[in-house]
């Protein structure tokens, strides 16, 4: 992993960004949150949410999207 | 609101701009009331609904939005373009719209970035066909999601959008913008709209009942993933939805009726028509020129098909180190390998940043909570009508104002949506302005939205418990929809039993238990070992159980990945780097014998290498793989030219005399597959077979080489391949699995297929010298390691995960994760990214310092236990023991999973199940049969 | 005119199979009659043959328990006890001359919404044939902790 384009270790910052704010952005978001690390999310629009927001209910459960 | 505009630096520390667009309405003091859109005179196509209903400029993108914040669209605003209206602003009662606001640019400092940018939906008039720019009644899949939706722009009313009349036949059409490099540039498979086509080809037929025909256009029914073909196959059998395996090339609007002809050639190459009322393009997935612009700008590569680039063994590694990929960026796919894919980049970010965990973030304070024990109860009730949810059949004026005048209750309020976020904040306000200590939500469930309300109150200073909710939504409107009188009485009913159950609640104490900060990974494959690694590579130590003599598992008999790329140099690094860690032990021969404790505290008892010994662990995953079935049809064993596709990898591999001498092979597909007895894909066999279908291609061009298959498989950009093999010569016959190939072995041993051509239909006959049969991927025998974890299977003996969507390698048994063929049949880069998503949702526990525990647990009332351990005995968790000296039974509340067995065992009824108490459920007895 | 016979009905449904059960016919829209109220228990052992006869006591004219499939329970063994219970029970309704068809037991999934649906709409029918429960009067009603 270390190489001339990593920084060393301990000179890493202790923050991501994750852009898109999507049901994979927020899944990304709330386990680095979860694991100690300080999250940007980056979204475009208004609202989290993303494509499966629109969703009327997802397969195979049938669960509502919302 | 924001975009990225420029990211410098490397992994470990970039330098981020982002420019952030100015919303003209303060976050702060917006309360999402909706008046800047009621008074909004400017209508804009709403994009939420795909255009087909109107928005005003000033806008919230939909109910449920999170921020559930108002916004004003620059683009559309009357303001902006004439210079006057600001009627928004003139109205708001908070003073929050801001026409001054200016957009900003940031900058921020992060260590790595992961993108996940979605994909846009292809847009059908780029090569119109199907007349989607010339009819109404032409609409994509998300415009019929929308359709469908009881929050979308017909209420969730099945009609069509000229006349909105109900359509009583609905046709879909396939692979629209997919699977079509000519015109629309996009080669591949996009991997979801078969099963989104099969998902709203069912509920049409729910929403308009059985009389509804619905039919799919199809080439190949794909339906690789977990669960996916029994929904296939009850949607065909049991909703009787027509599946048409053609290729339109045509549907032609007709005048007068808005209706649409479909023109249709058969695979059998009939060419036919059929009338519809309404056609639904099954519209693929595709990179948005936004999106790849901002790849440019980040110097991210892309593959032929505009996808972020990645190999198969760092799913989520871009091509620049630090930046990651997931979700359908990376490949067109559907929500659980997303989500799985996020875990995965998560877990990459933690491993680069390891040594930095914790640096920037802040300690969460807890909210002091307020002792209520001298109050007497003060009962606040919301009850809501989610949208016309439940306003639309409940009168739920009239439940409010029934709950008025229950006892203990001092406040009640209506919302339109309880769950949203400014009511949240209104709850809170309510409970210390009225000094509330117990709260009801008369709303949808409490398995859905407990925990939410639940936080909401212990913000606001109350101990969770004090909160029960009264399900008026899925177990009332919306199942007495066409009785409004009784749904409202029960609806009554309900809250009155809700009140008086919370106003016997005591608060519940939590405590506080230590994490041991390492984790058992059973099975020493490719997926166990990506999970110890990914974990040992975060600091936390890792115990890995093999049972068998080797690490490596199924991937020691894989040749290559998908991609063409080589297994052997991949496994025999990861090898190498899980055995040289000095954070993973490594245990082979080893079997998991006993199981104890919980979450953060387990205690598993390992045999190896005839050795028990004890290893504590903070959470456990599971990853003992899977294997290939051994075919016992199509002849196999009655000839050494008969191989499954991993004797066939390792047969080419070493140029064996039988292979490379072979002028004629053969390929079944589905062998053990999509059978009554395994109603399953195997997900990997079609990619395979035409793998070593080109690999042949390649040895012996001259060879003729023949797939006999029932759907192709090949998803996402796999597609490309499938492409390929045809165009290298390879003959793709198609069969059903009711008119299967025989195989038969000459006294000779000489191959004979006999199979029915579907073009010619008639018996066709193939002699090849080698025959593949490309056989299931079959789970172990899972039962017994689920029984020691506590952790379902499902009837096919894969482990089933808590969610099959949102949480798709997380068990409902807390600390306890999933990953690899375990889970379902799936390729390598999938076990790789399950693998790290896995230690990611596990490295969320081990990275705490405590887990809470307490709650709903079981009590035992000493006074009243006379001793007799009937409540012992039926304890599945073993979490009561008995102390001799005081002749009394104890609970201990870390064991404790608040079943309540026991409390309804207790003769003497000295045990209560706190939150359910025996008191408690008398009173809801009570109550319920008391109107 | 007498109105016509709405029995009441008491239903105890097990939060994670059960309960979910019943939340999906409402998700997927699956109409039966409104005569049941429902009771959400963690475990179908958590319901105690007191439980039922405080309903019948209360006046239920039917008492539906529900939990897991047998194996699926999420406590993996509580729905052994409810078996176990709901058949002594039934013999000790029969015995004490109650008719024991007014207590159902049924193992209901969390993905089994049409059979909620079916259960309570069969099981309201079978009550309404049944009639009006005679009252349950003769035990004293328990306390409770």
């Amino acid at each position: 992993m270390i190489d001339k384009t990593t920084v060393s270790p301990k000179d890493a910052i202790g923050s991501v960004m994750v852009v898109g704010g999507g049901i994979a952005g927020v899944q990304a978001a709330l386990d680095l949150a979860d694991s100690g690390y300080f999250v940007h999310l980056v979204e475009k629009t208004s609202a989290i949410g993303g494509a499966m927001s629109a969703l009327d209910k997802t397969f195979p459960t049938d669960d509502c999207a919302m | 609101m924001a975009d990225v505009v420029d990211v410098a630096g490397q992994a470990g520390r970039f330098a981020v701009k982002v420019f952030q667009r100015a919303r003209y309405i303060d976050m702060d003091k917006c309360i999402a009331c909706g008046t800047c859109a009621e008074k909004c005179p400017r209508k804009v196509p709403d994009e939420y609904n795909s255009g087909l209903a109107k928005r005003k400029a000033a806008y919230v993108k939909f109910p449920q939005a999170v921020p559930l914040k108002y916004v004003i669209d620059k683009d559309h605003c009357i303001y902006f373009e004439k210079g006057k209206c600001r009627a928004c602003e003139k109205f708001c009662p908070t003073n929050a719209v801001n026409f001054d606001e200016q957009d900003r640019e940031l900058s921020l400092e992060v260590g790595s970035i992961v993108l996940a940018l979605g994909s846009e939906h292809y847009n059908p008039e780029t090569y119109d066909i199907y007349g989607y720019a010339a009819s109404p009644n032409v609409v994509t899949g998300m415009e019929f999601e929308r359709i469908l939706s009881s929050g979308g722009p017909f209420e969730g009313h099945l009609v069509r959008p000229s006349d909105h009349q109900e359509p009583r036949r609905i046709a879909w059409i396939q692979c629209v913008g997919s699977r079509d490099p000519h015109h629309c540039g996009n080669g591949y498979c996009s991997s979801v709209c078969c099963m989104y086509a099969i998902k709203e080809a069912a509920l049409a037929k729910e929403h308009a009942g059985p009389d509804l025909d619905a039919a799919i256009f199809f080439m190949d029914m794909r339906t690789p993933g977990k669960e996916f073909e029994k929904y296939y196959n009850r949607a065909r059998d049991e909703k009787g939805v027509r599946f048409i395996r053609s290729r339109p090339h045509k549907v032609e609007p007709l005048p007068d009726s808005g209706n649409l002809m479909v023109h249709f050639t058969t695979a059998e190459g009939r060419v036919l028509q059929e009338e519809f009322d309404l056609v639904v393009l099954s519209i693929g997935l595709q990179t948005s020129p936004e999106t790849v612009a901002l790849a440019g700008r980040l110097d991210i590569e892309l593959n032929s098909d505009r996808f972020a680039h990645t190999s198969p063994f760092r799913p989520v590694q871009t091509s620049r180190p630090g930046i990651f990929v997931c979700g359908a960026f990376q490949a067109p796919k559907d929500i659980p390998v997303s989500v799985m894919e996020a875990s995965a980049a998560a877990a990459e970010c933690g491993e680069l940043l390891a040594a930095v965990r914790g640096s920037r973030v802040k300690q969460v304070v807890e909210p002091t909570e307020r002792d209520i024990s001298a109050e007497d109860p003060r009962i606040g009730v919301f009850v809501c009508n989610c949208g016309t949810n439940i306003g639309g059949v409940v009168a739920v004026p009239e439940v409010a104002a029934y709950a008025r005048a229950l006892p203990h209750v001092a406040f009640v309020e209506e919302n339109l949506f309880t769950c949203s976020q400014d009511t949240q904040d209104k709850m809170k306000e309510m409970i210390r302005e009225h000094n509330l200590n117990r709260i009801v939500v008369a709303a949808c469930s409490p398995r859905t939205h407990e925990a939410l309300f639940q936080q909401t109150i212990k913000e606001a200073g109350l101990n969770k418990y004090l909160f029960e909710m009264a399900n008026i939504r899925n177990q009332d409107s919306w199942v007495h929809q066409s009785m409004p009188e009784a749904a409202t009485q029960k609806a009554k009913d309900l809250v009155r039993m809700a009140v008086a159950k919370v106003g016997l609640q005591q608060p519940l104490a939590e405590f506080q238990l230590g994490v041991s900060k390492s984790a058992l990974v059973v099975g020493g494959g490719i997926a166990g070992m990506e999970a110890a690694l990914s974990l040992a590579t975060r600091g936390y130590p890792a115990t890995l159980l093999e049972k068998g003599s080797a690490l490596g598992g199924h991937g020691l008999e894989l040749h290559a990945a998908w991609d063409g790329q080589p297994v052997a140099p991949y496994l025999n690094d990861l090898i190498g780097r899980v055995q040289n860690h000095r954070d993973i032990e490594v245990l082979l021969n080893a079997e998991v014998e006993e199981v104890q404790g919980f979450v953060g505290n387990f205690r598993t008892t390992v045999q190896a290498g005839g050795k028990t010994r004890e290893v504590a662990h903070g959470v456990a995953i599971i990853a003992v793989g899977g294997r290939s079935l051994e075919p016992e049809e199509y002849g196999r064993g009655q000839s050494d030219r008969i191989f499954v596709n991993l004797e066939l990898d390792r047969a080419i591999s070493r140029q064996d005399p039988l292979v490379a001498g072979a002028r004629c092979a053969a390929f079944i597909q589905c062998v053990g597959s999509r059978e009554p007895q395994r109603p399953y894909c195997s997900r990997v066999c079609c990619s395979h077979s035409i793998e070593n279908a080109l690999r042949l291609k390649a040895l012996n061009p001259e060879m003729d080489v023949f797939i006999l298959y029932r759907d192709i498989r090949t998803f996402g950009s796999r597609e490309n391949l499938y492409r390929q093999a045809r165009a290298q010569g390879v003959v793709f016959i198609q069969f059903s699995l009711e008119s299967k190939p025989v195989v038969a072995v000459t006294d000779g041993g000489k191959l004979q297929i006999t199979v029915q051509d579907p073009v010619l239909q008639h018996p066709l006959v193939i002699a090849p010298d080698i025959l593949t049969l490309a056989s299931a991927v079959v789970s172990h025998d899972t039962d017994p390691l689920a029984k020691q974890f506590k952790v379902p299977i499902n009837a096919e003996g894969f482990f089933l995960e808590a969610h099959m969507k949102l949480r798709p390698v997380d068990f409902a048994t807390d600390g306890v994760f999933v990953a690899g063929l375990a889970h379902y049949p799936k390729p390598i880069e999938e076990c790789i990214a399950q693998a790290k998503a896995a230690a990611s949702r596990a490295a969320t526990v081990l990275a705490r310092d405590s887990i809470m525990a307490g709650g709903v647990v079981a009590l035992i009332h000493k006074e009243l236990c006379c001793g007799c351990q009937a409540c012992l005995q039926c304890c599945p968790f073993g979490a009561i023991s008995y102390l001799e000296q005081e002749s009394r039974c104890e609970v201990n509340q870390a064991l404790c999973k608040g079943c309540g067995t026991c409390a309804a065992t207790c003769p003497s009824e000295a045990i209560s199940l706190l939150g359910f108490s025996h008191l408690q459920l008398y009173t809801q007895i009570d109550e319920a049969l008391s109107a | 005119m007498d109105t016509p016979f709405e029995p009441r009905i008491l239903a105890f449904l097990c939060n994670w199979c059960s309960y979910a059960g019943a939340d999906l016919a409402g998700v997927s829209r699956f109409q039966y009659p409104p005569n049941i109220r429902v009771i959400r228990v963690m475990c179908s052992g958590t319901v105690s043959p007191h439980h039922v006869i405080r309903a019948f006591q209360k006046g239920a004219d039917g008492v539906l328990v529900a939990g897991c499939h047998i194996g699926d329970c999420h406590y993996i063994k509580g729905n052994y006890m409810t078996l176990k219970r709901m058949d002594f029970l039934a013999g000790l309704i029969a015995f004490s001359g109650y008719q024991p068809e007014r207590l159902r037991l049924e193992w209901i999934s969390s993905a089994e919404g049409v059979k909620f649906a079916e259960v309570i709409r069969e099981f309201t029918e079978k009550i309404r044939a049944l009639g009006p429960a005679p009252g349950w009067a003769a035990v004293p009603l328990a306390v409770g902790a």
